[in-house]
């Protein structure tokens, strides 16, 4: 697009870029060994230490929003599942909760247990992935392969509840798609008896392995003061020492039936960070142990009309990353007018950032992956403007009027 | 040798992190380091356009060079090296000071954002290794009142080094794993920060030959302790019809395999860290514990209590 934009709000955010040399940037991205998703952040060194770093967000970005705007609101429901692979159960948790704000109906009894159960598989998942990349990251490889074979566990117990892997499908107006099969209680049990006890031994490992504990500890903090003004939300927030878990302060699914424990920490590094994963992921398998237990009997769904009533909702879940959020908005239609997502990357992106202010190179995979990022959920658009290296954002009601000033330039302002 | 080097580390490292390894090229996938050769040798090659087409072109082969022409003054089959001579030892400490020198104006030729980040780490960790490895080198020179390999090798038909200086075995066990830069000590080739360090630029034939030379180098360290601390190809009778050098071709072998099995199961078992703690501990650690050892033994000859053969 090469448009002159319209009155758009210019921030310079390359301000004071000109001083540094080409020599002390180092492009980190979009296709870096480190990152699993591209992103680009040009990091401005002086030797080995980071002075600043400049992101440009938008290499996965793909229109969801507003392509939901043209889907009927079912198959919506598994598009947003494929934001994302890793907390694809929860962004259709949270599209579903939504949308369902906007009905009369209820959520069974039984289908909110089961959501638990499986957004908690998923987190086991999630944090499983975590911990073995940060292993990679650390040059630890044999503790990234030892994990990812137990989560192998996590993600067999998946497929036999839901067919499928990794995109499970599961959620439905109003309640879940799929029964928990005869038999799996058990199951269910033991593999997660199992889960704890790995890890139990890999919290051992990373509080006595000394190259790790040399690659994480003091590594990445982060002030409480800090992390309060930047918005911080999930595991980012919860390593300061700040109390902010969506599924106690605003409990949805059956989160207010069963038991658990919020984990926090306090000493604000990376060694905290999987300390606090790995609890967590204890938490999880405890909270799926006693879910299925107690799996109360009833129906696990209640079909409704394609058509959604008029008004406007909005829910947030707990994802593995932090705090996802979906505001929906009906006009009784069979499509919806305007869903918006916000993901917890991007929330806590700035955070990363402005950790890596001081680090050295050699962290900065490591603290990427701190928060844990997932670019694919994150992503929006931006505008760059390469020659001068300006960045600036459009308005929604800016990008409205180029619109209307492309198609119809006897309408355009000026 | 290199190759059957990478393919042994390739499966103790797979074992060890529950995967299998190599399989399928040749029996048990022992062919695999040499088709990963091959391949390379056929692959487009890449200069830069900012690098120093000399250097980048000429250089490696240099590299290569090095352990290859240490490999002539170790005694493999025979108490006598293959070119052996009364001060091989300083030529093979030359020559490792040789190939770290080409491997840092190899970085820097790539001029690369990427690279000359990885040309800094390597020369610090080069500065850092170099002293304890040297001391640990030289205290087993010194014991055996020689500068020739075959001269330290034959001193030891009675005690091996090991026992007599164990910190010094330590000592250049681990200053050849920052040599090479095998974990924990991987920093200047840290794969997933600085995408492959000083090997990034390098395609086709240049990296077949670099990673080629790596690999011989291992087999070259791995030779090294072997002669200077475990005795070389020595070792007891085996049986009067076995001829000499087959005995002393086995005992070598087992003796190197030994060292080199040490190496893939500590490269396997530990992390990466950064050139700022590796500095340290080579520094503060490493740099005194030799000293200490060299100290030891110097004081251990004067006293009578150990007597070279």
């Amino acid at each position: 697009m090469s448009a002159e934009p319209i009155q758009p709000k210019q921030r310079e955010e390359s301000a004071g870029l000109m001083k540094y040399s080409a020599e002390n940037l180092v492009p980190f991205g979009p296709i870096h060994p480190a990152l699993k998703e591209p992103e680009y952040f040009k990091l401005i060194l002086e030797g080995e230490r980071i002075v600043q770093v400049i992101p440009r967000i938008g290499y996965v970005h793909r229109g969801l929003e507003k392509a939901a705007e043209t889907r009927p609101w079912v198959q919506n429901m598994y598009m947003f599942e494929r934001t994302c692979g890793i907390c694809s159960f929860v962004h259709s948790l949270a599209y579903g909760q939504a949308v369902e704000g906007l009905t009369i109906y209820e959520v069974p009894r039984r289908a909110k247990f089961i959501r638990l159960i499986i957004a908690e598989m998923e987190r086991i998942h999630s944090h499983l992935l975590w911990v073995g990349l940060m292993g990679h990251w650390a040059g630890f490889e044999t503790l990234f392969m030892w994990v990812w074979r137990d989560r192998e566990v996590v993600l067999d117990l998946v497929e036999a509840i839901s067919g499928n892997r990794i995109h499970k499908s599961m959620n439905a107006f109003v309640g879940v798609r799929r029964d928990m099969p005869e038999g799996m209680e058990d199951r269910i049990v033991e593999r997660m008896k199992f889960l704890v006890d790995r890890a139990r031994y890999y919290k051992e490992i990373i509080d006595t392995e000394e190259t790790m504990l040399e690659r994480t500890e003091k590594v990445g903090k982060l002030s409480q003061d800090t992390a309060e003004k930047l918005c911080v939300v999930g595991p980012m927030a919860r390593y300061v020492g700040l109390q902010k878990d969506v599924r106690l302060n605003d409990p949805y699914a059956a989160y207010d039936e069963v038991p658990f424990d919020i984990i926090i920490r306090n000493e604000a590094d990376v060694h905290a960070l999987l300390q606090l994963r790995l609890d967590e992921l204890v938490a999880s398998a405890n909270m799926i142990s006693y879910a299925v237990q107690h799996l109360p009997d009833g129906p696990i769904r209640v079909k409704i009309p394609p058509i959604i009533p008029a008004g406007e909702h909005s829910t947030h879940c707990e994802a593995p990353r932090g705090e996802i959020f979906y505001y929906v908005k009906s006009g009784g239609g069979r499509t919806p007018e305007r869903v918006k997502v916000r993901t917890p990357t991007l929330a806590n992106l700035p955070a990363a950032l402005e950790i890596l202010k001081g680090q050295t190179i050699a962290d900065v995979p490591i603290v990427l992956t701190a928060i844990d990022p997932c670019f694919g959920c994150m992503d929006r658009m931006s505008f760059l403007d390469t020659e001068t290296n300006r960045q600036w954002t459009w308005s929604g009601e800016e990008l409205r009027q180029y619109g209307i000033n492309h198609y119809f330039p006897e309408r355009a302002k000026k | 040798m290199g190759f059957i080097f990478d393919w042994l580390d390739r499966k103790t490292a797979a074992r060890m992190q529950g995967r299998i390894g190599p399989k399928i090229t040749g029996p048990s996938g022992i062919l695999q380091p040499l088709a990963d050769f091959l391949k390379l040798l056929f692959k487009e090659e890449i200069i830069p356009s900012h690098a120093d087409k000399v250097i980048f072109l000429f250089a490696p082969a240099l590299y290569f060079l090095a352990p290859l022409l240490s490999m002539l003054f170790i005694p493999i089959i025979a108490l006598t090296p293959t070119a052996g001579f009364d001060f091989d030892l300083l030529v093979i400490l030359f020559l490792l000071a040789f190939a770290a020198f080409v491997i840092a104006v190899l970085s820097y030729s790539s001029a690369s954002s990427f690279t000359t980040i990885a040309t800094g780490r390597l020369v610090l960790q080069y500065v850092s290794y170099e002293i304890p490895l040297v001391l640990a080198i030289v205290t087993a020179a010194i014991y055996s009142r020689s500068l020739s390999v075959e001269g330290i090798v034959t001193s030891q038909t009675g005690l091996w080094n090991v026992f007599v200086m164990p910190f010094a075995f330590g000592v250049y066990v681990i200053a050849l794993m920052a040599e090479l830069e095998k974990p924990p000590f991987d920093i200047p080739s840290a794969k997933t920060e600085i995408v492959a360090g000083w090997l990034t630029e390098f395609s086709g034939r240049a990296l077949a030959f670099l990673k080629l030379t790596k690999e011989v180098g291992y087999v070259f360290g791995s030779a090294l302790a072997v002669s200077l601390f475990l005795g070389g190809p020595l070792g007891p009778q085996m049986g009067a019809s076995v001829p000499a050098p087959v005995q002393y071709f086995a005992y070598f072998m087992v003796k190197l395999l030994a060292v080199g099995f040490l190496i893939f199961v500590l490269k396997t078992a530990l992390a990466r860290v950064k050139i700022a703690q590796a500095t340290e501990l080579f520094w503060k650690v490493l740099t005194p514990v030799s000293l200490a050892q060299l100290a030891l033994v110097l004081v251990l000859i004067q006293g009578g209590i150990l007597l070279a053969a």
